[in-house]
């Protein structure tokens, strides 16, 4: 419930809305209990044939509840969904800002199934608790009290019976229905989330587990999610048949009741007959009021479900060590008042590691002790065997990790000397520290879009000029998919979510150009490129590196982690990363005479000429 | 939309148990509502009227009583048993798109669309999941409360009319109003609620490539920046569901109108006859109770029909899928690829959009035994060329040639592709990690595998090292995604995988991808482990250690009639030589 209430907080739904829509609510459910009281008196009235004038306030009093009960349903429905629904856009946009802000761990804990749950389903409960959760409650809570006051006043003793039954009908029935279904709820949810993950596990490889010959067993597993599930969906439906079994009979034994206490009054001349039929009617009306409860009390409870698993999302950024929004910007502090945010060059942009190590934290660090000079302009790249923590010495250079220990710091002229990145405002840092990591996301979006990712006010000139330069200037002159063409080609991923029709598919090699003329379209001075060559020919590989390292601009600051040694001619120094520390560093031709491993692969990598067939 | 799916009933068909359970007991529940109803007048009009003492009424009140019990009992068991139809319906649907989805794929798949219906993999995932739990309204709610409708509604009908047949002419011609009512309103929300379902989708896929994204956007800094994106999404998802909900619950507010004057209508006669004294109090009061019963299965199908709309075109867009005729595949069984000669027969592959087929005009021939490397510059045709050798899509023109030793050559399209594949191993550029372990990922292609050749093959990979660093080893937890395993941890396991594989054919797409110079190694004594088995290999390869390592190179850059790839700026790879 405590993680229900965080979420319901995030999702701010209007309380003047909320109010309104459970106020509409409770006088549309008031209409239609009064016009069965108000009929049974009209009928049981006329039976004794007074003129027709006395009956006159009764029937108008029916015709409007009858006409109010629809309306009032209609804008209560109305306005309940659409308070519901800006909340769960509301609740979606925050999850999302909050992993774009977390701790890098957050985020790749999670899995995309998992994802698409927290996101989609979860939201769209903790929707749905305000409509058919909160509201069903404040409902009966507000006609149950009037009913119990209206009776009340006609016959204190069925005043007494329908209280009776109202509580336990607002108590018993809904914990019932909520204590039982708790556990049964979780299961259900652990199973939908399992077979979510099953079938897009299945649907995803498909091609690759069709050839593999698994796709029976992947179906077994699936069915065995559904098993879960099935399961999980009885047994949640047992305690709820208890909760709607006591609902039904506990407003029963209010009809009984009030109609044996009102019988015994008119027996005694207690009241007038007129009375009798609204003795029994309105217990009879509130009835449908409290066996909607239980489904009320189970869609709670789904949704503090939803809320347990959603609210630590939200959290993060409150108490993670390393989340650079929850570091107040120091700019004034440490950077002479300027706002990093507006400056778009930071000129003479240095950044220094000084006996850096980096890591994923809770890990051993990945590499140690390294120390970098990376004065405006140099340029590096980073080598060594695959799995050595590169790409993560490449982030945490970036400012994207914090060191595992030693410092990683910039100066810049006109702001100062020795600032830690963790210090620096992340936006600020982002803009001018550029990092393309190796599995960098194409969006299923325009070309356009995807180089405006980083520079977002970029006109299609400068757009055409770093495509241009990432070797891309011709494709992007002949690409066309349907009626689109060049920067507003829709590009997808083959491996990515998102492709649909009229999405012109990248191939790997493509894509990796088309991050680099990201990486080129972003203007930041510094550039960190991971594994630049990957699914490309070696040519074309030694092109791309090479247009990284030989970048024109002779202020841009350019870091490169690949595997092609041969364009390293060009880089001011090459480090080989090797056992978690930098086992070699130079240039390429003093790598090639001083340090045997570098040499012997770069002499595999010069025999590039295929045999022919 | 029609409110029956013919298709639909005939899955209904697995639950129909329940169905006719939940039908029967709204049956039930119903006949005790008109007794209750008789009851509570009687009482009422016998103590109000005659001045009857509780004495007088005590029998009645004891039958209202058990009346109420045992509806309540009903009302119980209701819940209990209602949802299993839509349990065992949904489930048997999402088997069936699933099923249906990997028989799709075949040598007689054509290039496009990419998938049914023109569905990816995260629409197909949201219509087989969420998308068919909304038929559970549909299901559980709407369709006994369509079948009390055409029992009940006439049955109750048939009370009133006996008790007072002015009333039950009056019920009698009103009540056609309202499906009439229910037909015109239905069809102006079919349409809405059709759009909703694919703005749910749309939704749904661009949210998922966001999330996707958000390392790219966190790496960028301008994830923030993006959370308005999915601001605009979902605020477009709640225009279009606000615009499908004005309309289904205006229909519902003229229904409830239309009934509440309906009633009216009776009770304004009961009221006049009885200030006449032409109608005694007992049924009045039985036939005002009664009066909005009959309507009440009406008006409850039409709520519920609402409510089941996103179900209902979920359930159009399933069958849609499972009416798309799955390809047509050979019968013949596969030779035994240690003794057949495998061959491009001038094989292009159209891609849609793109002038020029990559590839065009393939011609090779791969013999048994052989490490052949598939070479050319990015976007030349590589994948598109094994696709076709896997048999998984079909080439725009040409065709696969089979030729085993001693016999008559024929075309993979007539062979059974199930005989082909279990003769093959293969790596994609991303290799699958199936929810489970990191042992049960390893034995993927050959789950027999005994720790003992497990733990030989991952030695030769380079995997054991990687194993080594995960806490619990070979059976620590993977997922989606591949939470743990980074590209190259993942690339190696993959590698495993095919060591442990028996396939005679070895298809491997940029094996060395994520593998720097220095551990090329191990994918060299991979591929010379494998041609000491004999294994036929045909790999993607871009490194010349590699593609040195290859008895032969097969250049897409240098096909005869002409390069022309979708990238012209990207042919430098023809300067890597002609094949002869």
């Amino acid at each position: 419930m405590k993680a229900l209430i965080v979420v319901l907080r995030t999702m701010r739904p209007h309380p003047w809305r909320l109010l309104l829509g459970a106020f509409t609510g409770a006088a549309a459910v008031g209409a239609a209990i009064a016009l069965l009281g108000v009929s049974g008196w009209l009928i049981t009235r006329a039976a004794q044939q007074p003129p027709v004038l006395f009956l006159m306030v009764a029937i108008v009093g029916v015709r409007a509840f009858g006409i109010g009960r629809g309306v009032l349903r209609y804008s209560e429905r109305l306005i309940s969904h659409d308070v519901a629904l800006r909340g769960v856009v509301r609740l979606r946009e925050t999850l999302f800002a909050r992993l774009a802000t977390a701790d890098d761990t957050v985020a790749a804990g999670l899995k995309r199934g998992d994802l698409l749950a927290r996101l989609g389903a979860d939201a769209d409960e903790l929707g749905d608790v305000i409509v058919r959760g909160i509201l069903p409650f404040i409902t009966a809570v507000i006609t149950g009290a009037a009913s119990v006051v209206a009776l009340w006043l006609i016959l204190p003793e069925a005043g007494l019976v329908l209280a009776a039954a109202t509580l336990v009908g607002l108590i018993a029935v809904p914990v019932l229905a909520g204590t039982g279904g708790r556990r049964d709820v979780v299961g259900t949810a652990r199973a939908r989330s399992e077979m979510s993950e099953n079938v897009l596990a299945l649907l995803d490889s498909l091609p690759e587990l069709t050839v593999a010959g698994r796709t029976g067993e992947r179906m077994a597993a699936i069915a065995r999610s559904d098993d879960k599930l099935s399961r999980g969906l009885d047994r949640a439906a047992r305690p709820a048949a208890w909760a709607a079994g006591l609902g039904s009979a506990v407003m029963s034994a209010a009809v009984l009741g009030c109609l044996m206490v009102g019988v015994h009054a008119v027996a005694a001349g207690e009241i007038r007959e007129v009375w009798l039929a609204v003795l029994a009617f309105v217990p009879l009306a509130l009835a449908e009021v409290i066996e909607a409860l239980p489904a009320a009390s189970v869609s709670l409870v789904r949704a503090a479900e939803a809320a347990r698993r959603v609210a630590p999302l939200l959290e993060t950024g409150a108490d993670q060590p390393y989340v650079l929004q929850a570091r107040p910007v120091p700019n004034s502090a440490y950077l002479g008042g300027k706002s990093l945010r507006l400056v778009r060059d930071l000129p003479g942009l240095h950044l220094r590691a000084q006996n850096l190590s980096a890591g994923w934290p809770g890990r051993e660090p990945a590499v140690r002790g390294l120390d970098l000079d990376l004065t405006a302009g140099r340029r590096i790249a980073i080598v060594g065997p695959s799995g050595q923590g590169k790409s993560t010495l490449l982030r945490t250079l970036g400012g994207l990790l914090p060191p595992a220990g030693g410092r990683m710091m910039m100066d810049a002229t006109d702001v100062g000397d020795g600032i830690d990145l963790v210090d620096v405002h992340t936006r600020s840092l982002r803009r001018q520290v550029h990092l393309t990591a190796d599995d960098a996301h194409v969006f299923g979006t325009t070309v356009r879009e995807n180089l405006r990712v980083a520079a977002k006010d970029a006109s299609d000139e400068e757009l055409l000029t770093a495509l241009e330069r990432a070797g891309l200037g011709t494709w992007i002159a002949d690409l066309s998919e349907g009626d689109t063409k060049g920067l507003d080609v829709v590009v997808g991923d083959p491996a990515g979510p998102g492709q649909g029709a009229g999405t012109h598919l990248l191939s790997g090699g493509l894509r990796r150009r088309l991050l680099l003329a990201r990486a080129f379209a972003s203007g930041a001075p510094v550039l960190l490129v991971d594994e630049p060559a990957e699914h490309l020919d070696p040519s074309t590989a030694d092109d791309l590196v090479a247009e990284v390292l030989a970048a024109p601009d002779p202020g841009r600051t350019a870091v490169v982690v690949t595997h092609r040694l041969t364009p390293l001619a060009l880089a001011d120094e090459v480090l080989v990363i090797d056992g978690g520390v930098v086992a070699a560093r130079g240039t390429h031709d003093q790598l090639i005479a001083g340090y045997p491993p570098y040499r012997s692969a770069w002499a595999a990598e010069r025999c590039e000429t295929p045999v022919s067939s | 939309m029609k409110p029956l799916d013919p298709r639909l009933l005939e899955q209904a068909r697995a639950a129909r148990r329940y169905v006719v359970l939940t039908t029967g007991l709204g049956v039930a529940t119903t006949a005790l509502l008109v007794v209750q109803a008789l009851l509570l007048a009687r009482i009422i009009a016998d103590v109000a009227m005659d001045g009857e003492s509780f004495a007088d009424v005590q029998n009645q009140v004891v039958w209202l009583g058990i009346v109420l019990a045992v509806r309540a009992v009903l009302t119980g068991a209701q819940e209990r048993f209602g949802h299993r139809a839509a349990t065992a319906v949904v489930r048997q649907l999402r088997e069936r798109l699933l099923e249906h989805a990997t028989r799709e794929l075949g040598p007689g798949r054509k290039p496009a669309p990419p998938s049914s219906a023109g569905k990816n993999g995260a629409q197909m995932a949201l219509l087989a999941t969420r998308g068919l739990d909304a038929l559970d309204g549909y299901l559980t709610r709407y369709l006994p409360q369509l079948l009390l409708t055409a029992t009940l509604t006439p049955a109750i009908l048939v009370v009133i009319w006996w008790e007072d047949w002015i009333a039950g002419l009056t019920v009698l011609l009103t009540l056609p109003l309202i499906p009439f009512f229910m037909a015109l309103i239905g069809m102006a929300s079919q349409d809405q609620a059709d759009r909703s379902l694919n703005s749910l989708q749309r939704l749904g896929t661009h949210v998922l490539d966001l999330i996707a994204g958000l390392p790219t956007l966190r790496a960028i800094g301008t994830a923030g920046a993006q959370a308005r994106m999915v601001r605009s999404a979902g605020d477009a998802h709640r225009r279009a569901t606000m615009k499908t909900l004005r309309t289904a619950f205006l229909s519902a507010l003229a229904l409830e109108i239309l009934v509440t004057l309906s009633v009216a209508l009776v009770a304004v006669g009961i009221g006049l006859r009885l200030v006449h004294g032409s109608l005694d109090l007992h049924t009045g009061l039985a036939v005002l109770l009664l009066a909005p019963e009959v309507y009440a299965p009406l008006r409850a199908v039409g709520t519920h029909f609402h409510a089941s709309q996103d179900g209902l075109a979920a359930a159009q867009q399933a069958f849609d899928v499972l009416e798309q005729p799955v390809p047509a595949r050979g019968t013949r069984s596969a030779p035994d690829l240690a003794r057949t000669e495998l061959s491009f027969e001038d094989v292009s592959v159209q891609h849609e959009g793109v002038p020029t087929a990559t590839p065009d005009g393939l011609t090779a021939t791969v013999r048994p035994g052989e490490i052949v490397a598939l070479t050319g510059p990015s976007g030349c045709g590589k994948t598109s060329a094994v696709a076709v050798l896997l048999g998984l899509r079909e080439p725009t023109t040409g065709e696969i040639g089979l030729a085993p030793a001693g016999m008559p050559a024929f075309a993979l399209a007539d062979v059974d592709p199930q005989s082909w594949w279990a003769q093959i191993a293969w790596c994609p550029q991303h290799p699958v990690l199936v929810p489970g372990t990191l042992r049960e990922n390893v034995t993927l292609l050959r789950p027999s595998a005994t720790d003992a050749e497990i733990a030989e093959a991952a030695k030769v990979t380079g995997f054991e090292d990687v194993v080594r660093t995960v806490p619990g080893e070979w059976h620590s937890r993977v997922g989606q995604g591949g939470t743990g395993l980074s590209a190259g941890q993942r690339q190696r396991l993959a590698l495993t995988r095919l060591l442990l594989s028996e396939a005679q054919l070895i298809v491997l797409d940029e094996p060395t991808a994520h593998l720097d110079a220095g551990s090329e190694q191990a994918v060299l004594a991979l591929l010379a482990e494998l041609r000491r088995r004999g294994r036929t290999v045909v790999m993607v390869a871009h490194r010349p250690a590699l593609v040195a390592a290859a008895d032969r190179t097969i250049d897409l850059a240098g096909v005869p009639s002409g390069l022309k790839t979708e990238a012209p700026g990207l042919e430098t790879g023809s300067q890597m030589g002609v094949p002869a």
